[in-house]
């Protein structure tokens, strides 16, 4: 078991306490950092990059690592808390996780995302330790009609989890791929809807349409309700999950981890699209799709595992091939790089302490989560005492120092601020924002993957459907698509046309959600 | 409301703060404060492995920080409209690379040549063609054969259309190998689709592959210059194929405002100069495959940079009618 030996050789590295120190640090700087709205985990990695210079490559690397699994889990507190997604991973997290908080609920949230989370992601790091060179063959297999297809499932997606109509998903979705074309397209340089402005010809950066929608019109929307004092929300601490609540939900966290651990290893996918798929495959696959967005843990417990379980084999391409497969994955590069190593099939022969010292340190890093992610989010929570005047200026503080951060540009604050009243008239209105970040997100890889297949395979459209792996994830789409329209459609077919005395659908049949906070 | 725009007035204010009050100091103790490098590119590429090896070595010399700063996007043009909308006073430097004078020549951004002052060319390499270690091609010539028997069959992974890679892909085709081009926006997925054997080629400088030159999952088959690289002795120069487009090479230099003082743009040039000549940079260069053999001046880089930017607007305007309104495939 020459594998073991080099594990144990990798724990001992890992829990040297100069190395440890590092990585607990890291992981504690990472949760914060997610938890912030506005300041993402890549934006704490960015932060940390120069400063691992300094460090062996091996710190450094269990470093960025406890930056990387704390981050992607921190998001999730002010999801749940707050209902303003940390990082855009945490997007789906807010749609049970925060209907719990407003139930009193929120410990019994927090340690269910913590659980998951940590499952997930430990999972992840196992396949990472013992799986990482045939699931590095198996990435090579998808090319660009793949990368298409699974783009294309996870924008249908976001329609099948609506929990408002989705037709008015649908719309947002489209108006977020709108938004995503602005800028230089990636194939012939061609300035598109810029209006002359300079600025824009780098496009609209997701996060910053997030944070605004979200954060700033969320926080505008809460202080204009409640401008002055009151508690934002009175919780109970609420139940702390015992094993046997776990239980119920091991299902939930299974298919998630399964699908994130899928989906982190295809390059450019990642944790929101994992988490999102993870979210409306859950819906289908628990049998209580109807009432999820009502705080349902098993909606909670999928992305969560979902989100954490991308974060090991999205080192697997890294690491074994050097190709990194999302922004935290590539500052690793750059830090690899720095220190004069090279990832790819050779680091495994050359390096193979650093090696199983970093999969160690992913090991540990997720046990360590469960400790380190509690005491977060134990602070976190007193925040929901403070006053949503002073907790909202706090936040808009956060969010343009944040939207600033994303590139270091402030004509991304003014974008993200303009975002802020369209979140506030969106929340007024009742037009759910998520379908547009995710169509913001999604549309330019979408595009390019598609643009990219067709000049690889002159031209053939025919490539998305006849390549196994591709066809079988747009006919799932499909299938999805036709799921989550049905009831949609299904009274218009029932009904005879210009029926005066049934007036419309959406009158009759109310599936409309209370306004939250 | 009006609290609530207060708050945001405030903190829109505290973040203009630093930005805005950039103190102009005096000519005769540059630098005292910190010189700011902006990366054009995001972290991990080329462009930013170059800054921060560059603000690394020459903090000793210049004795203050500098600290890196990446600003991404249009083809590393938005971080040099940061370069140029910030004061000229020697206290930004940015990353300035072929990539960006050639997306210039394309009609893209507002930048020109003449806006910049070139501190330094810190690293050049010529771009190669390479093929998976699987490849049935072991030389260019067979690779030329059968791009002549079967046209267009063969694809080469590229950054872009109206890049360098297609202006070279372009002329291969005049020259009778019609290759198809196929744009990847993100390296990763370049560099991976050769590998995974989704396409046939792949167009690069051997910097950016070098893990899998070293691994030997790429194999280079051709190099784009006037004569071989010192460091792949084997691999055959595009001149001695008789292909004449080996005046493409993937240049980086830092760049101020035109403007500086032409003072300050000396202390700067000879703190690059120390750094170039470290062994530190020595031992990079050489594992990037992109060391420039002599030291140029500031005005001698601006010429190159500007014949660069002719040559490319004069490729673009002779394989004109072949880039507008193609579609891909």
């Amino acid at each position: 078991m020459d594998i073991l030996a080099n594990l144990a050789g990798g724990f001992a590295g890992a829990l040297d306490p100069y190395n440890f120190v590092f990585l607990v640090s890291g992981l504690m700087l990472g949760v914060v950092a997610g938890a912030l709205p506005g300041i993402s985990f890549v934006n704490a990695m960015a932060i940390a990059l120069p400063f691992t210079y300094l460090l062996p490559p091996v710190t450094a690397m269990s470093f960025l690592g406890g930056i990387y699994v704390g981050g992607v889990f921190g998001g999730s507190i002010s999801s749940i808390l707050i209902n303003i997604p940390g990082t855009p991973a945490s997007l789906p997290s807010c749609w049970d996780g925060y209907p719990m908080t407003r139930k009193g609920l929120s410990s019994r949230a927090l340690s269910i995302a913590i659980t998951a989370s940590a499952f997930g992601g430990l999972a992840s790091a196992l396949l990472l330790t013992f799986g990482a060179p045939p699931f590095a063959s198996f990435a090579l297999k998808f090319d660009q009609p793949e990368f298409f297809a699974a783009t294309i499932l996870g924008l249908v997606s976001v329609i099948a989890i609506a929990k408002d109509a989705p037709l008015m998903s649908a719309l947002s979705m489209f108006l977020g791929l709108l938004i995503g074309t602005v800028g230089v397209d990636p194939m012939y340089g061609m300035p598109r809807l810029t209006l002359g402005v300079p600025d824009l010809e780098s496009g609209i950066n997701f996060t910053v349409v997030m944070i605004g929608l979200f954060a700033i019109g969320e926080v505008v929307d809460l202080i204009c309700k409640r401008a002055g004092g009151g508690r934002s929300i009175t919780t109970k601490p609420g139940k702390q999950v015992g094993l046997s609540d776990l239980w119920r939900v091991k299902s939930s966290i299974l298919r998630g981890t399964g699908l994130g651990c899928t989906i982190g290893v295809i390059p450019g996918a990642g944790a929101t699209v994992g988490a999102v798929i993870a979210y409306s495959v859950e819906k289908q696959a628990c049998g209580k799709g109807d009432r999820f967005g009502t705080g349902m843990e098993e909606g909670l417990a999928a992305p969560e595992a979902a989100k954490n379980a991308t974060t090991g084999t999205a080192m697997i391409p890294l690491l074994t091939l050097g190709i990194p497969g999302s922004a935290a994955t590539a500052i690793m590069l750059a830090a690899m790089l720095i220190h004069g190593l090279n990832p790819g099939p050779l680091l495994f022969t050359s390096n193979t302490t650093l090696v199983y010292t970093i999969f160690a340190s992913m090991l540990i890093a997720n046990l360590l989560m469960i400790v380190a992610a509690m005491g977060v989010a134990r602070v976190f929570s007193t925040l929901m005492r403070v006053p949503p005047a002073i907790l909202g200026a706090f936040i808009i503080v956060l969010s343009v120092v944040g939207a600033y951060g994303v590139r270091n540009n402030l004509f991304d604050v003014y974008v993200c601020l303009a975002f802020g009243i369209v979140g506030y008239f969106m929340k007024r209105t009742n037009f759910p924002p998520a379908p547009l970040v995710v169509g913001v997100i999604l549309g330019p890889l979408c595009e390019r993957y598609f643009l990219t297949s067709l000049a690889n395979y002159e031209g053939n459209m025919a490539v998305f459907f006849t390549r196994p792996i591709s066809g079988t994830i747009l006919a799932l789409s499909a299938i999805f698509l036709a799921w989550s329209m049905w009831p949609a459609v299904k009274p218009l077919l029932r009904r005879p046309p210009n029926d005066p005395t049934h007036g419309d659908p959406a009158a009759k049949e109310p599936p409309r959600r209370v306004l939250k906070a | 409301m009006l609290r609530n725009a207060l708050t945001l007035t405030a903190a829109v204010a505290a973040l203009l703060t630093p930005v805005l009050s950039s103190d102009p100091a005096r000519a005769d103790d540059y630098p005292s404060r910190p010189i700011e490098v902006i990366a054009t590119f995001g972290a991990g590429g080329g462009a930013d492995l170059m800054a921060r090896q560059f603000a690394r070595l020459a903090e000793p010399h210049l004795r203050v920080a500098m600290p890196v700063v990446n600003v991404s996007g249009a083809s590393g043009n938005a971080g040099l409209t940061r370069v140029l909308t910030n004061p000229a006073d020697g206290y930004t430097v940015g990353t300035l690379i072929a990539l960006s004078v050639s997306s210039w020549a394309s009609g893209l951004g507002t930048a020109k040549p003449d806006d910049f002052v070139y501190v330094a060319m810190m690293q050049n390499s010529p771009s190669m063609l390479y093929v998976s270690k699987n490849s049935p091609f072991k030389t260019y010539e067979e690779f030329a054969a059968h791009a002549k028997a079967n046209p267009g069959k063969l694809r080469v992974a590229t950054s872009g259309y109206g890049t360098q890679d297609d202006i070279t892909l372009k002329y291969l085709g005049s020259q009778g190998v019609p290759v198809t081009n196929v744009p990847f926006a993100r390296p990763s997925e370049r560099y991976a689709s050769p590998i995974g054997g989704h396409t046939d080629a792949i167009y690069e400088e051997p910097g950016d592959v070098a893990q899998f030159l070293k691994s030997g999952d790429l194999r280079p088959i051709v190099v784009f210059d006037k004569q071989r690289h010192p460091s792949f002795p084997d691999v055959p120069a595009s001149a001695e194929l008789g292909l004449d487009i080996g005046d493409l090479p993937n240049f980086r230099t830092l760049a101020v405002p035109a403007g500086t003082p032409p003072e300050r743009v000396q202390k700067l040039h000879e703190a690059a100069a120390k750094v170039l000549a470290s062994p530190e940079w020595k031992t990079f260069c050489a594992d990037t495959f992109t060391c420039v053999d002599t030291l140029v001046t500031p005005d001698q880089a601006k010429e190159e940079v500007k014949a660069f930017y002719e040559t490319v607007k004069g490729y673009l305007d002779r394989f004109a009618t072949k880039t507008v309104g193609q579609t891909p495939g």
